[in-house]
């Protein structure tokens, strides 16, 4: 078994046909729901948070069987999960792909978790403190990517259980929470 | 009552029919009870031999194989009814039939990602793990009787030959002759390319890739267009030895196929 790093890579990624689009919708669709779980599961995994469609992202190719995806099959398997909700593009160009291996709405949820647990019911945390603060090592929310965090609290705020507010710089940007 | 000319010659004959009629009731009945009593012998004596080795009959295949054989010889097909004395005596139908449904659950089971055709020795290799809890062994010869069984219930079931391989096809598609002797050729590497095909069995493009549409909409075959000759690849789903560890319980999550097939 083929591994990148401690992650172990399933069977596919080492059969070169995977590397192709495939032209038939059904066998294509199998194509597509192994892609799908494997990009999710490795950037879970490995705490990548976006995909950069021209980088060297380690899954775009595979050089023990000298194949790498084109650009066509990256987008289209990225695609797929932001027609999913489990991703989405950061550019019109989609030359950028924000990966949600939680979707937005769960990630608030863990951030709700998160508050529960440190009894931060009323408190105020920077937004910088909530990624990379003694509080959330340890923690899924720990080293965050700012714009996820940003999303997430925004749909806390919508629902009245915390208050986005600014500082002089971003540093200091704030939340108030009130669950 | 009215004398009639010749009485005597018409009751004569008729009393001579009557006799032949019974004689040859006769001589029908004897053979009949002949017959019988041989039928009877040879059933005995099939059973007695059935009987004194049952435990080799369920226990160990190639003992299996070639009762079947001689049973056969003779016309007799033990899993022809589920009733009568080979049921109530080796349980054989059982057997059979259990196989048989177990082999449709594999079958279908793997179906989403070799498209319906598998080879008989992984077919085999899953029904074993299936039946890990039971002791008897199961054998390639066993897996065939039983897909021989599955054939009465026209769910498409059929077993095909190419080369020396013997592969299990799930899937109502006819595969002609074409497609099984391109399947023959994807043997050795596990892929073809159009080149290859015209070359090997000297077809025109437009059979060879009429040909190779088909494997391809009916999930059996995959393009690959990434080596650097620049050749479209046609890879064969059925000659992957695929990952069996588990795969029976996971499969559309997770489908793995072996790295020990990629070329080089």
């Amino acid at each position: 078994m083929q591994k990148l790093g401690d992650f172990k890579l399933p069977q596919f990624f080492n059969y070169t046909p995977y590397f192709t689009l495939q032209p038939v919708r059904d066998t294509r669709e199998k194509q597509l729901q192994l892609w799908k779980e494997l990009i999710l599961d490795y950037c879970k995994t490995q705490k990548i948070y976006t995909i950069g469609l021209e980088e060297n992202f380690p899954l775009f190719s595979n050089p023990v069987i000298e194949r790498s995806l084109n650009n066509e099959a990256r987008e289209t398997f990225l695609s797929a999960l932001v027609s999913e909700g489990r991703a989405e593009w950061l550019d019109k160009g989609h030359k950028k792909c924000l990966i949600l291996w939680h979707r937005i709405q769960d990630w608030a949820e863990i951030i709700l978790q998160f508050v529960k647990d440190y009894g931060l019911e009323d408190g105020v945390m920077t937004i910088e403190d909530i990624r990379l603060g003694i509080e959330s090592r340890g923690t899924e929310l720990h080293g965050v990517d700012r714009t996820i965090l940003n999303r997430a609290l925004k749909i806390l705020e919508s629902k009245g259980k915390a208050a986005i507010f600014k500082g002089t710089s971003t540093d200091d940007e704030g939340v108030k929470f009130s669950v | 009552m009215r004398r009639r000319p010749g009485i005597g010659g018409l009751q004569t004959a008729a009393a001579t029919r009557d006799q032949y009629r019974l004689l040859g009731e006769n001589v029908a009945k004897v053979r009949t009870d002949l017959m019988k009593e041989q039928l009877a012998t040879f059933r005995s004596q099939l059973e007695e031999f059935a009987r004194k080795h049952k435990n080799d009959i369920r226990k160990n295949p190639t003992f299996r194989a070639q009762f079947h054989e001689m049973c056969a010889k003779v016309g007799v097909d033990p899993l022809a009814s589920n009733k009568g004395f080979w049921a109530e005596l080796l349980g054989i139908g059982d057997f059979y039939y259990e196989l048989g449904i177990q082999i449709v659950e594999i079958c279908l089971a793997t179906r989403s990602h070799n498209g319906g055709l598998i080879n008989l020795e992984e077919l085999c290799t899953l029904l074993r793990q299936k039946r890990r809890s039971d002791r008897e062994a199961v054998s390639e010869d066993d897996c065939l009787r039983a897909i021989s069984k599955l054939k009465i219930l026209g769910s498409g079931f059929e077993v095909i030959s190419v080369g020396k391989r013997k592969l299990v096809r799930s899937v109502p598609t006819e595969l002609n002759k074409d497609h099984n002797a391109i399947l023959e050729l994807a043997q050795a590497r596990g892929f073809v390319t159009v080149d290859e095909v015209e070359r090997q069995l000297l077809w025109g493009s437009g059979r060879t890739i009429d040909a190779l549409d088909t494997l391809l909409e009916e999930g059996l075959a995959m393009i690959d267009d990434g080596h650097r000759d620049g050749k479209r690849r046609y890879w064969f789903l059925v000659y992957l030895p695929s990952h069996q560890e588990g795969l029976m319980y996971r499969v559309s999550s997770s489908f793995c196929i072996s790295c020990t097939n990629h070329e080089v």
